[in-house]
């Protein structure tokens, strides 16, 4: 059954990103960018669901230090793994929108610096993961160092308000902003990419999930091997 | 009027313009379409690593219990 609601669900993503896709083809240049512009349908949705998969795992880790239920750590490891391959796309669009605006692949400034620095917390916190052999002693470790990453994302969101940066300011839902209606929607818009990512990101999650599920038996098998 | 000024500035437009204008928009394009592939190739990459991950907990799972009913 709930592979079943899984593989809808995959189908679901398929169809709606080649109808974004489409749309987004179909839309006219920027005056002044060009066609690069475009890449802003996805670089800014693939952020906003990285962040979001940040905050799950944010909650997920204080929930583990409270309750001490394994499911939480394992929501937890599960969406930063797949906010860390978002954020990953993010930083790459980026970076390729860069080097046809700005005439660079990379600019040290405050928004990228600090999107970078959370790719390499949240890569950390996997790599700590690894380090640790103990199951209890592992989720504790990385519980606390996921509420200690999060301190760096709303640096990341903050960052083109409060500093003057070389990345753009902020376009959406902003009164300076001169972002066409019809734009916005192909992002925020009920069938718009950010629905689409946000949903290939809880299908990832949810398969993600399932395999913390057969670790613990393997490492459960494993502990009645050593015992026999 | 606006057609006036349209003519004008089309007349000042020189052949190497026009030329770096279109080349500037192919370079526009081809970069768009490495910011999508590499956008979508991240994200197979990861999706393949999922599956190879799946094949090998479902291959040590299956092991390790071939290996307990054994030994019982």
């Amino acid at each position: 059954m709930r592979n079943n609601i899984l593989y809808g669900l995959g189908a679901a993503v398929i169809l709606l990103l080649v109808r974004d896709i489409n749309l987004i083809a179909g839309f006219p240049q920027e005056a002044s960018q060009g066609a690069i512009f475009k890449i802003i349908f996805f670089h800014v949705p693939m952020a906003i669901t990285a962040m979001l998969c940040s905050s799950v795992a944010l909650i997920a880790s204080v929930m583990f230090l409270i309750t001490r239920n394994f499911k939480y750590d394992a929501v937890a490891v599960a969406v930063t793994e797949v906010g860390l391959a978002f954020l990953l796309g993010n930083l790459v669009t980026g970076s390729i929108w860069a080097r046809i605006i700005w005439g660079v692949w990379w600019a040290w400034d405050v928004r990228l610096t600090s999107a970078l620095v959370c790719w390499l917390l949240y890569a950390g916190y996997l790599m700590l993961r690894r380090a640790i052999e103990e199951p209890t002693q592992r989720a504790v470790f990385a519980a606390c160092f996921s509420i200690f990453a999060f301190i760096d994302v709303p640096i990341v969101y903050l960052s083109i308000r409060l500093f003057r940066t070389q990345h753009p300011g902020p376009v959406f839902f902003t009164s300076n902003g001169s972002f066409p209606p019809d734009w916005t929607a192909a992002i925020f818009g009920p069938l718009g990419t950010l629905m689409a990512l946000m949903m290939l990101a809880t299908v990832l999650t949810v398969i993600r999930l399932s395999q913390e599920d057969s670790q613990r038996e393997l490492d459960s098998l494993r502990r009645m091997a050593h015992a026999m | 009027m606006n057609f006036l000024s349209n003519s004008l500035l089309l007349a000042q437009v020189s052949a190497d313009d026009v030329a770096r204008e279109v080349a500037r928009l192919q370079r526009n394009y081809e970069f768009l379409s490495y910011g999508l592939t590499a956008a979508w190739v991240i994200l197979v990459v990861y999706v393949l690593m999922m599956v190879a991950r799946e094949r090998t907990l479902k291959r040590e799972i299956a092991n390790l219990k071939a290996m307990l009913e054994e030994k019982r």
